[in-house]
């Protein structure tokens, strides 16, 4: 990109590479580490692109995460409309944040996701025995990293398996760069009309799963009215399809192009578990965010953010960061890529990264050992990319064994 | 020679970060995911076990309080 690190330009930037973000992060975090951008409407916005100023903002309560304050930066106007209808605590700041999280946690304890792995491992196995029945080629975004996220959510949360396309579109539906406004708030609120009927059939037949578990925690004695409980479990069902399935689909062409690491991960199924976070290092598929504004003026980094400014802390950027990992543009699968901040930081940090660790690990170490010779079944600059979505990834996948 | 760990469960989001990477210091509640700490003053040997789980909280609830000696 010819743009000078002083300039403020049009934010979000194009990638140059699939894998890579886009080259003006490297340079930032250089030259400038807090950085000016204009966003589609004007508004002047700025990038954390170290892993430094990304943790202190995350933690500093001068930068509020309320979705629906009207300074609040997005990066399209059908974002906009999405965020002003955010009822759920992703969108809130503590304490009514806290106040709802904790409904939930209790759901996601690393005990309550390592209980579920045997699972997402027959899951994965019924899932695997059916692309090899249906023979190659199989396009493995649609045979895998669409369904199992989707069957796992089914188990846990209890949504039903035939609404899965539904909810996915929904999911996805929100992240188009080139959306409408009105497309956007029509999806987003289908999804919550969908949760709200969801609840009421729950409630009248309740089954062993998380929806129903909190409806007779919480709803049912007041604590959290359906309405609030319907926001909630349409972001959790977000959440819970969209982006697994993208670092599955994104996960396994990265290592495809890798042939040398991935050898390493064929020879040693316990890498695995490396393995995974080195992916969700370099991959990192939710592209801006977490965001903020900030409620007064702060100095950081080396910039002055006005009151009222926006904030992006842009994670592909942060998990490239030199002062971090060592060559951080290169993949290695034995590196100790713990320190990523793909799942956020602060007090917002992903609610489900355990059950999102324990699909990927599952996913990268059966995937392989059932389909040892995988490949690509088309030439790889005929993979399509997400360029188009905020939340990045492989849009088919064609693989043969 | 033992070290000190200290906690502010007030703080926690119950993330479980600490859980996956130092079993034998952190658990979580069962009924809310809030953090438990299991060992106030640990052995020596789970040292960077601890930092690396203080380092990786995301709402910094965990303290290493005595330096490594």
């Amino acid at each position: 990109m010819g743009m000078n690190v002083s300039d403020a330009p049009l934010f979000p930037f194009k990638r140059s590479r699939p894998f890579d973000p886009p080259e003006l992060y490297a340079r930032a975090r250089a030259e400038r580490p807090v950085f000016p951008v204009t966003l589609w409407n004007g508004q002047r916005a700025w990038l954390l692109t170290r892993q430094q100023e990304f943790r202190a903002v995350l933690t500093d309560p001068r930068f509020s995460g309320e979705f629906a304050r009207p300074d609040f930066p997005a990066v399209t106007q059908a974002r906009v409309a999405i965020d002003k209808g955010e009822r759920a605590f992703v969108g809130m700041d503590n304490p009514r944040h806290g106040h709802y999280r904790r409904m939930f946690t209790k759901e996601f304890t690393a005990r309550r996701m390592n209980a579920l792995r045997p699972r997402v491992e027959a899951i994965t196995a019924d899932l695997l025995d059916a692309m090899a029945k249906k023979g190659a080629p199989v396009d493995l975004v649609e045979a895998l990293a669409v369904e199992l996220p989707s069957l796992v959510m089914c188990e846990l949360f209890g949504s039903p398996y035939e609404d899965h396309t539904f909810i996915m579109n929904c999911a996805a539906g929100r992240h188009g760069l080139k959306q409408s406004p009105e497309e956007a708030h029509r999806t987003a609120r289908a999804l919550v009309d969908y949760c709200r009927r969801l609840i009421e059939s729950k409630e009248k037949s309740p089954a062993d799963d998380m929806l129903s578990r909190v409806i007779a925690e919480h709803v049912v004695t007041g604590a959290l009215s359906r309405e609030d409980l319907a926001e909630i479990c349409s972001m959790i069902l977000r959440a819970g399809h969209d982006t697994t399935t993208n670092m599955i689909g994104l996960g396994t062409m990265l290592l495809l192009q890798h042939p040398d690491q991935l050898a390493e991960l064929k020879r040693d199924a316990s890498l695995v578990d490396s393995a995974v976070e080195e992916l969700l290092r370099f991959l990192a598929p939710v592209q801006f965010a977490p965001r903020r504004v900030a409620l007064e003026d702060v100095e950081i980094g080396g910039a002055l953010i006005r009151r009222g400014e926006g904030v992006f802390a842009l994670t592909p950027s942060a998990n490239r960061d030199e002062a971090v990992f060592a060559s951080p543009d290169t993949v290695d699968l034995h590196r100790d890529a713990s320190q990523h901040l793909t799942f956020g930081y602060g007090i917002h940090q992903c609610l489900g990264q355990g059950l999102a660790r324990i699909e990927l690990q599952v996913v990268f170490a059966m995937l392989f050992e059932r389909f040892p010779n995988l490949r690509l079944a088309v030439p790889a600059e005929q993979i399509p990319y997400k360029d188009d979505m905020q939340i990045y990834g492989v849009y088919r996948l064609p693989v043969a064994w | 020679m033992n070290f000190r760990i200290r906690i502010d469960e007030s703080i926690c989001i119950g993330a479980g970060r600490c859980v996956d990477l130092a079993p034998e210091l952190f658990d979580q509640r069962e009924n809310d995911g809030i953090v438990v700490l299991l060992q106030a003053e640990p052995d020596q040997a789970l040292y960077d076990k601890a930092v690396r789980a203080a380092a990786q909280c995301p709402a910094r609830v965990i303290v290493i309080e005595s330096p490594k000696p």
